[in-house]
């Protein structure tokens, strides 16, 4: 597990540290000339991939969770709370 | 109890944590680039008022309604308002900012080819508010 934490951490430094830096490097410099449809559309894009990732994810966790810890599942275990007659 | 654990959780948290940071740097650099003015950008004051669009050039040029630019230049547009608020909008260049009353906003954009694009208000601002529109013309360079 604690490989797992590790291998999370460094996946999440490894993408955050670089916006980061991009974003704190921002000053009072002059722009550059840039296409302001494709800086908005991309951003766009990006976000809309990520939230419909993240959608995918949470919907399939809660679809399994579902599954797999249904009453009648085979490897189902009553917990403390729900007594011992099961 | 026993053999419960909360790392799943915890990583869980981690990663929507991480993602906002992403969403967030990522939403943070765009606007920075788009916000930053070339320095020789030409500034064009932009009036909106009831119902129409004002514009007036470095070199003193009005226009109303139509708005000449020259492609491949860069212009930062101040925007003001001198009645109720609007919004300019140049759909095609996704240049959008509202014209407020007592306040001026600037946005910048560089046209990348030459044609026609329409200016629209975009914020309701009263009866004729859905013809308060104009023309955009990118022309070629003169120089």
């Amino acid at each position: 597990m604690k490989g797992m934490v590790g291998l999370f951490l460094v996946l999440a430094v490894m993408v955050v540290v670089p916006a980061l830096e991009s974003a704190f490097a921002a000053g009072d410099e002059p722009g550059e000339y840039l296409d302001r449809r494709v800086i908005i559309w991309n951003l766009f894009f990006r976000m809309m991939t990520v939230a419909f990732v993240v959608g995918a994810v949470v919907a399939g966790t809660i679809i399994w969770q579902c599954w797999r810890f249904r009453e009648s599942h085979p490897k189902a275990k009553p917990t403390a709370y729900e007594g011992t007659d099961w | 109890m026993s053999g419960h654990s909360n790392w799943p959780e915890w990583i869980y948290v981690g990663v929507i944590i991480a993602i906002m940071f992403w969403v967030g740097a990522e939403a943070w650099e765009a606007e920075r680039l788009v916000e930053h003015v070339p320095e020789d950008a030409e500034t064009i004051k932009v009036t909106g008022q009831q119902w129409f669009w004002t514009f007036e050039h470095e070199d003193g040029t009005k226009e109303i309604g139509e708005l000449h630019v020259e492609v491949g230049k860069a212009y930062k547009f101040e925007i003001m308002s001198t009645d109720v608020i609007h919004s300019f909008n140049i759909h095609d260049y996704v240049v959008l900012l509202d014209a407020v009353p007592g306040r001026v906003n600037t946005v910048w954009f560089a046209p990348t080819d030459v044609g026609q694009h329409d200016i629209q208000c975009r914020e309701y601002c009263g009866l004729i508010h859905y013809n308060m529109r104009g023309t955009l013309y990118v022309e070629e360079q003169s120089t």
